[in-house]
């Protein structure tokens, strides 16, 4: 028995899609004989998450973080491979382990619609059998904790998306679960809304010690929330590791940021830069370079000796830019 | 734990209902419609004959009197939840079906009792002042055992109706714009009148087909004449062959959504 609370090994999902060339009679064709298409959405995924971990999921649209998730949460059966989360393989759906985990859809809702969400966490109390004073102990800390006490009596349909997205996750906690899977809980919000529930999902996690899964395409999210992340891309893992190293792992370039001494700073810099080094900002006062990650100390050393260097540093480049170019490349 | 889960529904569904307060006129509207048409069809008919096939107006007010209580309580419990599943604005279509699998209860269960319609309370009045009526005029003294036998062969009519409307729902795992459930409803208008009264070959699909007379006319004859035993027991094994059908078929729905959705 390891100490892992998830433990996914080469998890793969494949789709079959029904696929059809555009026009009346290929759509006519498509009801006689229906043409399939084989998607690979996750590819031999393997990884262990300790309890109370928090891990980010990060990858481009489509790399199969949601696929995943729907996996981990016992909603789609693998096309092979195994997982255990708690104890329990997720699509066998026995009750005892829905009690345990819990899951946050960022562009769906389980609130009804038309009564106040307290009534919503009244139906689910009774749905999860949770006892009477616990539910109400529960929703008053995450209420008070999220001041959203107003809230509560209004139909769910007149709420910002924000107040919903509060109530989404309240529902999402009353039941105390140990698993949590936040697929883009922040989706559509504004900055101070984001930065509000970003506190409360790390207090959360601290308070309750569940182990977490959040997919954000915000890396403000990722960064704020997870020591830890797991890159996915084309269905297949990249990374996996510390946030902090992951441009220093992935990215193939550094930064190289330097000011020139003013009287000598004529154009002469360039043309003793090597043809392959892209300059992202030309100005002599604030010179920054793209370099290949193998020739910067070289080329440091080669611009400090010929050229009138003021100041200069070397650094990855933002976590954002390397994410952008590795999103772009097929393959790393 | 069910029951208590069941009266939670009931009370949400109530203050949703309540939400929309204009739709209380609408639906009044509706069942007094509903009820008046099916009436003035039976008094037109029966002010020129005394008679269709056998049935006088009496036994065919009963068959009317349990179409409109079997109506109502399908739009008092199982219809508005099966009907939320289903169809382009249906749950399975939106994604937020998601949300139903991971409850800790069978799903099947849930997705049957969670929308409660309490309005059509009303319509099982409108229903039962029917069924008291023909049973006034059919002039009958309801002993012991054709009570009994008309409130089971009621009860195999809701089974078999459940059964087709979770099997109709169910179809949306294949396919979320299938009409199945619409033409069941055309079709179960005409279980209004007695199966009887239907010509021979309209008669068979109504009976065995799509068992819409089943679900009216079986209970209603257990009112006028004294029904079979045999002819009730084939009746329940009939309603419960077809429930457990329904359950696979939706159990294999499952299924396929978790191996295909996305």
């Amino acid at each position: 028995m390891s100490d892992a609370h998830i433990d996914v090994q080469n998890l793969s999902k494949t789709y079959r899609v029904p696929q059809r060339q555009s026009g009346l009679g290929a759509a006519l064709r498509s009801l006689v004989q229906r043409e399939y298409l084989e998607v690979t959405a996750v590819t031999s995924l393997s990884f262990t998450i300790r309890p109370g971990e928090m891990v980010g999921f990060i990858g481009p649209n489509g790399a199969g973080k949601t696929t995943t998730l729907k996996m981990l949460a016992g909603l789609l059966h693998p096309t092979s491979g195994t997982a255990v989360v708690a104890g329990y393989t997720p699509w066998e759906r026995r009750p005892e382990y829905l009690r345990r985990i819990s899951m946050v859809l960022g562009n769906k809702s389980q609130m009804l619609w038309d009564i106040p969400p307290l009534d919503t966490f009244h139906v689910l109390g009774e749905i999860y059998s949770i006892d009477k004073r616990e539910l109400q102990s529960t929703l008053d800390e995450l209420t008070a904790i999220l001041d959203m006490e107003e809230l509560l009596t209004k139909p769910v349909r007149n709420l910002s998306l924000g107040e919903r997205m509060k109530c989404e996750l309240v529902a999402a906690l009353l039941h105390r679960p140990s698993v949590l899977f936040l697929d883009e809980p922040t989706l559509g919000l504004d900055v101070s809304m984001q930065r509000r529930l970003r506190e409360f999902i790390a207090d959360t996690n601290r308070r309750t010690g569940a182990t977490m899964i959040l997919t954000s395409h915000y890396m403000a999210d990722v960064a704020e929330l997870c020591p830890r992340v797991i890159l996915i891309h084309h269905g297949r893992l990249l990374y996996d590791g510390l946030l902090g190293q992951l441009s220093e792992q992935l990215a193939p370039f550094k930064l190289i940021r330097l000011a020139l001494d003013r009287e000598n700073s004529s154009s002469e810099w360039r043309d003793r830069l090597p043809e392959d080094t892209a300059v992202l900002n030309p100005d002599p006062a604030n010179l920054t370079l793209r370099v290949p990650r193998r020739e910067t100390s070289a080329l440091t050393a080669h611009l400090l000796n010929t050229l009138p260097v003021v100041d200069l540093s070397v650094e990855n480049p933002p976590l954002e830019a390397v994410i952008d170019q590795i999103y772009q490349e097929a393959a790393v | 734990m069910h029951l208590r889960l069941i009266r939670t529904f009931i009370s949400a569904s109530a203050q949703e209902e309540a939400a929309y307060r204009a739709n209380f006129f609408i639906s009044l509207l509706h069942s007094l419609l509903n009820f008046a048409t099916g009436l003035l069809g039976l008094g037109i008919v029966y002010g020129q004959v005394q008679t269709i096939q056998g049935w006088d107006y009496a036994s065919a007010l009963a068959v009317l009197g349990v179409y409109l209580t079997i109506s109502a309580l399908r739009g008092l419990m199982m219809g508005p939840s099966l009907d939320s599943l289903a169809g382009m604005d249906g749950e399975v279509w939106r994604g937020a079906f998601d949300f139903t699998l991971l409850r800790p209860v069978r799903t099947q269960f849930l997705v049957s009792v969670r929308k409660w319609r309490l309005f059509a309370l009303f319509d099982l009045l409108l229903g039962l002042l029917v069924l008291g009526t023909a049973v006034a005029r059919l002039q009958v003294t309801l002993s012991l055992y054709p009570l009994a036998a008309f409130l089971l062969a009621l009860a195999a009519g809701l089974l078999v109706l459940y059964a087709i409307l979770l099997a109709t729902a169910s179809l949306v795992f294949w396919d979320p714009g299938l009409m199945v459930g619409w033409v069941f409803n055309s079709v179960f208008q005409m279980a209004r009148y007695p199966v009887g009264m239907y010509p021979g070959w309209l008669r068979l699909i109504l009976t065995w087909i799509i068992p819409v007379g089943f679900i009216t006319t079986v209970p209603a004859a257990a009112l006028s004449e004294n029904l079979a035993w045999p002819l009730l027991a084939g009746g329940l094994a009939f309603a419960l062959a077809l429930f457990l059908a329904a359950s696979l078929l939706f159990r294999a729905g499952l299924r396929r959504y978790a191996s295909a959705s996305s």
